[in-house]
């Protein structure tokens, strides 16, 4: 029989493995003993079986985080590929100023979404904000309301900050595919009496299928796990209101329920991974058709 | 080829070792340090452990081996002040070398820190439920730093259940309403209520005679603000009503025939009652969902507000945005809400430092500690945080006079509370804040709120365990 050997690119491998192993792995296994006691970071953990998850289903608390945490995913995931998608499309035509246009929209991306958050807050601070006075300088500031102080109007406000931040880094991944695109296949589309229409929904559409794919996982996985814009922005707050997953997970470890938050991270974990399954399937499906 | 597969392999070993050894931490750790989660009682056996670590520094002083002693803070107010005493304190000998370490978010950075055993040799978090885990070492017998402390300092540092007391607190903190005296003076008030129908009267009055002015600014954007004013309003009541140490161990039992946190006419019940009345006649700002902070002090020092509830550590912000503020400053007791109830005012310690349990260098933390607490040092630090001492030989000038005289006449004419280290672990004040953001939000009425308050409440003394205890 013949010795299989290791060759170099295998040994190339061992430190990337080793740190996903230390750093992703060894946690995760870790976490999933944890999840199942009652480990509150202090004391000695005992184990209570699937006790956290049952908890996890009778908490008020947590169904309607996990309700706003979809809410928000229903509004942030499509509109920041939407979005994306028009500035891509914008870009990739020719006008005075796209460099500057395009780190315009891409800076957002590169600051901390903490630092984002605050920013926004002071500007929509209801009295305070800076569009309170702009809205008062033109004599109209009963147009500006306390957007943050009810749960309705703060979601909104945060899904909007969220695109108008994230939307530069969908756009790169758009824009990427659409310069990937032969613009003979333009061409020839016109030649055959196309319009602009359908050569977007018959050509750009379906080339764009692995961007496409790209952007709707990471939009899906980001805006399930959303934590630092809504932290910054609202607390969670008013009250638990805006409250997502991510911080209720924060705020149960913190707060003497450890091992329930080890549980409830790998409950979003599996919400994360059916959306993100189950879109990667489909279009994946509709690419070989 | 030989040669590069080698390398390469070399390469990949050393990352790998690198960074498993990063993890192995734990492994490292003396004897004592691996003993963490020893339970209370057997802190006798922490005699053992004092034994091993006399032993174990005599080897130490006689090797000529330096002690590092790490010192975990989260208190930022007082870092530069604190790394001076520590300088002085460093030079003043060669076998000691302290280092602080600031953490912002330090009550919970603590709790990774037990749970990797990185303990830090001093400390100044303290947690009911760390205390139970015996994590701090017993200093009842440092009876040089209980003899110069005054008695109800003593009596707040000691530990209900055990009796034992494991933190000195060098300073004392006072919680109430600053309220703006020239204002106050314009409108002809004289006297600060002491009962709660007179309180709305006046914050009325102020609202109908100073339209301009919000009479009682909450910035409630801050959940940990919302926090303190349950805590010193009907925590307050429940602490003057029961007593100080019943109000404790009620707490400490979750005796709820006692707290009556659920009741319909109880202590939450009227308080959010109160609360939502003063919301709806609009005699607090209407953007109490949004304030913060810094809102509430610069209204305050522009005349835009006439009383705020904070503790001490709010006069140093309030001075900075206007020195001219220092005689303007009044301080008053919060009024008497429930029915034959009395004012009161927070007066509860401040500053604590613990030693760990599983520390190799007790006699270093003391010395240095020791040090910490000369009252040279205590003076400049009472100053640095704006609070008086908890030691009775060390006069400073905390706060400017006309302020100092305000709190005297507040702390004498008002029950004095402490505060609530006992609450459950699993609910923390910035919960309970949380919960009255959703009051003022419109989530709930004062009962619901009453009953939502009391199944936190019972959920988080359920979450820490305590109830298999």
């Amino acid at each position: 029989m013949k010795s299989r050997k290791i060759g170099l690119h295998q040994f190339m491998a061992v430190p990337a493995f080793a740190l996903y192993a230390v750093f992703f792995i060894y946690p995760l296994l870790k976490g999933i003993g944890l999840c199942f006691t009652d480990w509150d970071g202090i004391k000695a953990a005992h184990f209570v079986g699937l006790r956290n998850f049952i908890d996890f289903f009778h908490d008020q608390r947590a169904l309607s985080d996990i309700r706003t945490t979809v809410l928000f995913t229903l509004g942030s995931a499509p509109l920041l590929n939407i979005v994306g998608l028009v500035y891509a499309l914008l870009m990739n035509s020719e006008f005075r100023g796209k460099s500057i246009a395009r780190m315009c929209i891409y800076m957002p991306a590169i600051i901390s979404p903490l630092i984002m958050g605050y920013i926004w807050y002071f500007l929509l601070q209801p009295g305070r904000g800076f569009l309170y006075h702009f809205f008062d300088g033109l004599g109209h500031p009963e147009w500006f309301g306390n957007w943050m102080g009810n749960y309705k109007s703060a979601l909104l406000v945060i899904v909007l900050v969220n695109v108008w931040q994230y939307a530069g880094m969908t756009m790169v991944i758009y824009l990427a595919g659409l310069q990937g695109i032969s613009r003979d296949l333009y061409e020839a589309a016109k030649i055959d009496g196309a319009r602009w229409v359908d050569g977007f929904l018959h050509v750009t559409l379906p080339l764009l299928g692995p961007s496409i794919r790209i952007n709707v996982i990471t939009n899906i996985i980001g805006s399930l796990s959303v934590f630092d814009i809504v932290m910054s922005l609202t607390g969670g707050g008013p009250g638990y209101q805006t409250e997502t997953l991510s911080i209720y997970i924060m705020r149960m470890c913190y707060g003497s329920k450890t091992g329930y938050s080890v549980a409830v991270a790998i409950i979003l974990f599996l919400i994360v991974l059916i959306p993100v399954a189950a879109s990667s399937w489909l279009m994946r499906k509709k690419e070989e058709d | 080829m030989k040669r590069r597969k080698a390398a390469a392999l070399f390469m990949a070993l050393a990352v790998a070792a690198g960074t498993l050894a990063g993890c192995g931490g734990a492994g490292n750790q003396p004897a004592a340090e691996s003993k963490v989660s020893e339970p209370v009682e057997e802190t006798a056996g922490a005699e053992e452990t004092d034994d091993t670590q006399k032993e174990s520094e005599t080897g130490q002083a006689a090797s000529g081996e330096k002690v590092n002693i790490k010192l975990f803070t989260g208190k930022i107010e007082t870092i530069d002040v604190m790394n001076e005493i520590i300088e002085s304190f460093n030079k003043s000998q060669d076998r000691i070398t302290v280092e602080q370490e600031y953490q912002k978010d330090a009550s919970n950075i603590i709790k990774i820190k037990f749970a990797s055993d990185e303990v830090p040799d001093i400390m100044t978090t303290y947690e009911q439920g760390f205390v139970d885990e015996g994590k701090y070492m017993d200093i009842s017998d440092q009876n040089e730093w209980w003899d110069r402390m005054s008695p109800d300092m003593k009596a707040a540092c000691t530990d209900v259940k055990t009796g034992k007391t494991y933190r000195v607190c060098t300073n004392m903190t006072m919680a109430g309403f600053f309220y703006n005296k020239e204002i106050f003076n314009e409108l002809g008030i004289e006297e600060f209520p002491g009962e709660w129908n007179e309180f709305v009267a006046m914050l009325e009055k102020i609202r109908t005679e100073k339209p301009d002015v919000v009479p009682w600014f909450i910035f409630g954007s801050e959940a940990w603000h919302l926090g303190h004013l349950i805590e010193f309003i009907p925590h307050g009541y429940v602490k003057s009503n029961l007593g100080t140490i019943e109000a404790k161990k009620a707490m400490l039992e979750n005796d709820q025939e006692a707290l009556k946190f659920a009741d319909s006419d109880g202590p939450m019940a009227v308080f959010a009652g109160n609360m939502k009345e003063l919301q709806d006649k609009g005699l607090i700002n209407e953007d109490i969902l949004t304030a913060t902070n810094d809102n509430c002090v610069q209204d305050f020092v522009s005349g835009r507000t006439a009383m705020f509830s904070n503790g001490m550590w709010a006069i140093s912000s309030v001075l900075e945005a206007s020195p001219e503020m220092e005689d303007k400053i009044g301080f008053a007791p919060y009024p008497a809400y429930m029915q034959g109830s009395s004012p009161v005012v927070l007066s509860a310690e401040d500053s604590g430092y613990s030693i760990s349990a599983t520390t190799e260098h007790k006699e270093a933390c003391i010395e240095f500690m020791n040090f910490l607490f000369l009252p040279e040092n205590q003076q400049k630090y009472c100053e640095v945080a704006k609070a008086p001492s908890a030691f009775k030989d060390v006069t400073a000038k905390w706060a400017p006079e006309a302020v100092v005289s305000e709190v005297s006449a507040a702390l004498d004419g008002a029950v004095n509370i402490g505060f609530t280290n006992e609450k459950p672990a699993g609910f923390s004040g910035d919960d309970a804040g949380r919960m009255l953001q959703g009051l003022f939000a419109g989530q709930y009425t004062p009962e619901q709120f009453a009953e939502a308050y009391t199944d936190a409440w019972n959920d988080g003394i359920g979450s820490a365990g305590d109830e298999e205890q």
